[in-house]
């Protein structure tokens, strides 16, 4: 459907009704990030709508409490915002590391195995994530019952890993189907032998999907909720986490600004994957 | 040339793809320094051939010796060739010097070394300044004359080359062609092309290799191959050859179109065979005029090309493609009847079903 | 057995029978090559593809684990083999939950497609690739962006004094707040805001692979664009609709942080159940078993619609 048959065969009401529709369901896709964002700028010391003052002092709550400062829980917010970093860290470099030859081979090979690998890497995106959490929770639990082994910060790294690697699967093998197989025998014609050439040759140019792959990791890490919740312990919680804890009594306006904040980071880094991947089809 | 080992020899190598022999028991023999082209149809088995030799397939019986030594099993990037891809498989993240050094760098040369041995290269391919341009800023006679230059930088034992004009156009093609002949004499390298196209084997070689389905049809130098084909597809394959059905009398003479036209054979008499005549080597003369033992046709189309007239001359059943420089023919109608023989020296005879 | 005939100055390679028996006395045999046990080829892939492997193993442990742990006898350790655990599943507290699940996710799924429609056909429309970013941005937004800071913002615009609320108000349509908060209406806005782009996305890329050709012939037929739509576009898009609402369903029926944090603690979906089962009841078996339970629900789902799927293209295909 193109954009000239649009305007010619959707005339009058119906066009109307359409675009109504489609504002609506913009509207509430985007407007409870709106509204925070808004209020975080809010100068009340209230939640009410729409503020009557703008601010930014509770910017500057926000960051002292991110310093950690004046914190009443056993998790400061600047650990609960460090284990998240380290988290989303750990689970972008290991599942890169492990899809890009994964994808190679996939890419490379033949033979009827590699659907049943790329249905197997599928599996994660269709779990109930409520399930997931519970899933890992019972083993991680009976782990430390039989064997005394704590995870601490793995508790979280593993169940991350494990969403993570189907999307990253997803962009390594886009691209790594833009890199012509006689791009490495040509490498190999000249004396490389196949690992030499892999990584001269194959690797830079699957540079901005690996990148893409990264980031997506980090934003799918550092935004996990549901697993986390259930995986969480005293000491190790992601800043989602720490933010539920404080917020499950009231919601106040630092909070606003500490998601706001957020917001920021994820819009940014989605913005990067976005140039990164431009037009080599997208991420769904 | 004495009886010294060849510096590439193919023995009885075989390749199956499924049910299909892409290649079937392939001798070979190529001497240090010669230009062998391999020519043949899509499908005949000669870009295989090439990859077997190259090293990135395998073959499923038979053996490559270089030199005399058996290189069969080595993998294709211990094996020292040069290869120029089809797609010439430039590197696109790199720059035409790195690109042009990556061979010299995988052997640790040194940095200025190599810089001075990809000048060199340059100013042989005539492509003196652009040493430090990225692939995608080159036009595709220069990504042609720097895929070569690659090849060649660290002097291989063989140079190997897919198709590697298919994607420039005519011009370029043919300029293209006379400097890769220069080229290999200058290096003195040995050479094996795959090409589809007859004109630009003829140019290159000093033998072709004609296949046909997986098997080798002849290997000859381009003049022998093209006067003496060693069969109706050969002879068909290289220029256009008429292919007419014919007997052989008593007497060897062959006939063809219901007449002796000049041919003669040593098969038995009796025997059906088919003989190839070239466009080019059918005698057309007015009908009164007539010298030697002819036929008589009629001329269904004639076309004046310039220096040559191309005509269809129909003869009982068979239609036969001609050529000729002659300038009466250029004025020749449609409907006229013209006189048809063949020089015997230029005719070559199969037997029927050998094709 | 093929010959190489030459002339000339040529080398002559001839099969000569004579050469060959020396010759292979000195060679591996010319028979076809013994290959060994394993191929390095083979062996490099298994290298390449085992890290992957490695991280999933967890997963697929966890998968299998909470399968044993549900038909173990015990609540809080694995022992023995029991159904006690499905069986406890059919008392009224899960049934409750499991019959709101199922209403939910269906409204919030036709609620959803409803939603995606209009906006897949914006998308498919919009000629200029800033405007089609800015678009596809707003759409994933939901997707990417935690569902905690979500829920903040719901709270804030259908609270008491919220921006819903305020503009009804202020618009004099109601006198007092509606209750749009922690009760089914929130979680109902959450999940079909959350679950926006899994429709989206689908609905346009079935949306593209439409041929502009049946739209130009309905309208030359005379079709207005409400009936093109209706008796064109809808019914070709029929497979990519089914499959879209599958998704958003079996997503929408296994939410967990939507009811939690939009639902106070009234809207027991299947997701929180299962959670107040873990904590505060200890009854790790019953967890278990509600969970596989609940992944039973969705693989149905998605079977159902599968199934609908393709006999919706066969008919396409047999018209």
């Amino acid at each position: 459907m193109s954009a000239a048959l649009w305007s010619r065969t959707n005339a009058g009401s119906f066009r109307v009704a359409m675009l109504a529709m489609a504002g609506v369901g913009l509207l509430v896709a985007a407007l409870p990030v709106l509204v925070i964002v808004i209020m975080s700028f809010s100068g009340d010391a209230g939640l009410e709508f729409p503020p009557r003052s703008l601010s930014l002092r509770w910017y500057s709550s926000a960051f002292d409490v991110l310093r950690g400062e004046g914190s009443d829980s056993t998790v400061s917010a600047f650990e609960a915002m460090t284990t998240s970093f380290m988290v989303g860290a750990v689970t972008m470099i290991a599942s890169v590391l492990a899809c890009v030859p994964l994808a190679y081979a996939l890419v490379r090979s033949t033979g009827r195995w590699r659907h049943g690998v790329q249905l197997l890497f599928t599996l994660p995106l269709v779990f109930p994530l409520v399930v997931l959490g519970v899933a890992y929770l019972l083993l991680a639990e009976t782990l430390a019952q039989r064997t005394g082994v704590e995870l601490g910060l793995w508790r979280l790294a593993i169940p991350h890993i494990a969403l993570a690697l189907p999307f990253v699967l997803r962009n390594c093998l886009s691209a790594m189907q833009g890199v012509g197989r006689d791009l490495e025998e040509a490498a190999m014609s000249l004396g490389a032998s196949p690992l030499r050439a892999a990584v001269d040759v194959v690797v830079p140019l699957m540079k901005p999907g690996i990148l893409a792959g990264l980031i997506f990791a980090f934003i799918i890490s550092f935004n996990e909720f549901t697993v986390s919740f259930f995986m969480y312990t005293i000491d190790v919680r992601t800043l989602p986490i720490w933010m539920y804890s404080r917020t499950v009594s009231s919601l106040d306006p630092t909070t606003l600004a500490i998601s706001t904040l957020i917001i920021g980071l994820d819009v940014a880094l989605i913005a990067w994957v976005d140039k990164l991947v431009a037009g080599k089809g997208r991420l769904f | 040339m004495s009886a010294q080992t060849p510096h590439l020899e193919i023995r009885g190598l075989t390749k199956r793809f499924g049910a299909v022999d892409a290649l079937a028991d392939i001798d070979l023999g190529i001497a240090r320094g010669e230009f062998v082209c391999l020519l043949g149809p899509s499908g005949c088995g000669k870009t295989t051939l090439l990859r077997i030799i190259a090293g990135f397939e395998k073959a499923d019986r038979g053996h490559l010796l270089l030199e005399g030594k058996d290189i069969t099993e080595l993998p294709p990037h211990q094996r020292g060739f040069g290869m120029v891809f089809q797609s010439l498989a430039l590197f696109p993240h790199m720059t035409v010097a790195e690109n042009i050094g990556y061979g010299m760098k995988l052997r640790g040369t040194a940095a200025a070394q190599r810089r001075r041995r990809v000048e060199e290269l340059l100013e042989v391919v005539q492509l003196p300044a652009i040493a430090d341009r990225p692939v995608a800023a080159l036009s595709g006679g220069q990504r042609q004359r720097v895929a070569i230059a690659r090849a060649l930088a660290v002097p291989p034992q063989l140079f190997l080359l897919d198709e590697p004009l298919s994607a420039l156009d005519a011009q370029l093609r043919d300029s293209m062609q006379i400097e890769l002949r220069q080229l290999q004499q200058r290096f003195g390298v040995t050479t094996v092309v795959v090409t589809h196209d007859q004109t630009e084997a003829m140019m290159l070689a000093d033998r072709l290799v004609v296949m046909k389905q997986g098997r080798l049809q002849q290997c000859d130098t381009p003049t022998e191959v093209y006067r003496r084909p060693a069969n109706a597809f050969v002879a068909e394959f290289l220029g256009a050859a008429n292919l007419l059905p014919g007997v052989v009398q008593a007497d060897g003479a062959v006939n063809v179109l219901g007449a002796h036209v000049g041919a003669s054979s040593r098969l038995a008499a009796g025997s059906a065979v088919t003989l190839a005549v070239r466009a080019e080597d059918v005698r057309l003369q007015a009908v009164g005029a007539a010298s030697a033992p002819h036929v008589v046709g009629d001329i269904e189309f004639v076309r004046d090309l310039g220096p040559l007239a191309e005509l269809i001359v129909r003869c009982g059943d068979e239609r036969l493609r001609c050529r000729s420089a002659d300038a009466p023919l250029r004025e020749a109608r449609v409907g006229q009847k013209v006189a048809v023989h063949f020089d015997a020296q230029r005719c070559s005879v199969f037997p029927a079903a050998h094709a | 057995m093929q010959t190489a005939t030459t002339s000339g100055a040529a080398l002559v390679t001839r099969r000569a029978d004579a050469r060959r028996p020396a010759l292979t006395a000195a060679m591996p045999s010319a028979s076809p090559r013994a290959s060994p046990r394993v191929s390095p080829r083979k062996r490099a892939t298994l290298l390449l593809v085992l890290p992957a492997v490695v991280l999933l193993l967890p997963f697929l442990a966890a998968v299998l684990f909470i399968l044993r742990y549900s038909v173990s006898a015990e609540s809080q350790a694995i022992n023995g083999w029991s159904l006690a655990h499905y069986g406890a599943l059919f008392e009224p507290f899960f049934l409750r939950s499991v019959l709101l699940t199922l209403k939910l996710a269906t409204l919030s799924t036709v609620i959803c497609m409803a939603l995606a429609v209009p906006i897949a056909m914006l998308m498919a429309a919009l000629a200029q690739p800033v405007w089609r970013r800015v678009v596809t941005s707003l759409v994933l937004l939901p997707m990417i962006l935690n569902l905690l800071i979500q829920s903040y913002g719901w709270m804030m615009v259908l609270g008491p004094t919220g921006v819903a609320n305020s503009v009804l108000m202020q618009a004099g349509l109601i006198e007092r707040p509606l209750s749009l908060l922690f009760n089914e209406v929130g979680v109902l806005v959450g999940l079909v805001q959350t679950a926006l782009p899994l429709a989206v996305f689908p609905v346009l890329g079935a949306m593209r692979v439409i041929s502009q050709e049946y739209l130009e012939a309905a309208g030359s037929m005379g079709a207005t664009p409400w009936r093109s739509f209706f008796d064109v576009t809808l019914p070709l898009l029929k497979p990519g609709l089914i499959s879209a609402a599958s998704i958003v369903f079996a997503y929408n029926a296994s939410a967990f942080a939507v009811p939690l944090l939009l639902g106070g603690r009234k809207v027991q979906m299947m997701g929180v159940a299962i959670r107040d089962m873990i904590s505060p009841m200890f009854d790790w078996g019953g967890a278990a078993a509600a969970g596989v339970a609940l992944i039973l629900i969705t693989l149905v789902t998605m079977m159902v619609a599968t199934w609908l799927a393709t006999r919706a293209v066969q008919l396409k295909e047999a018209r």
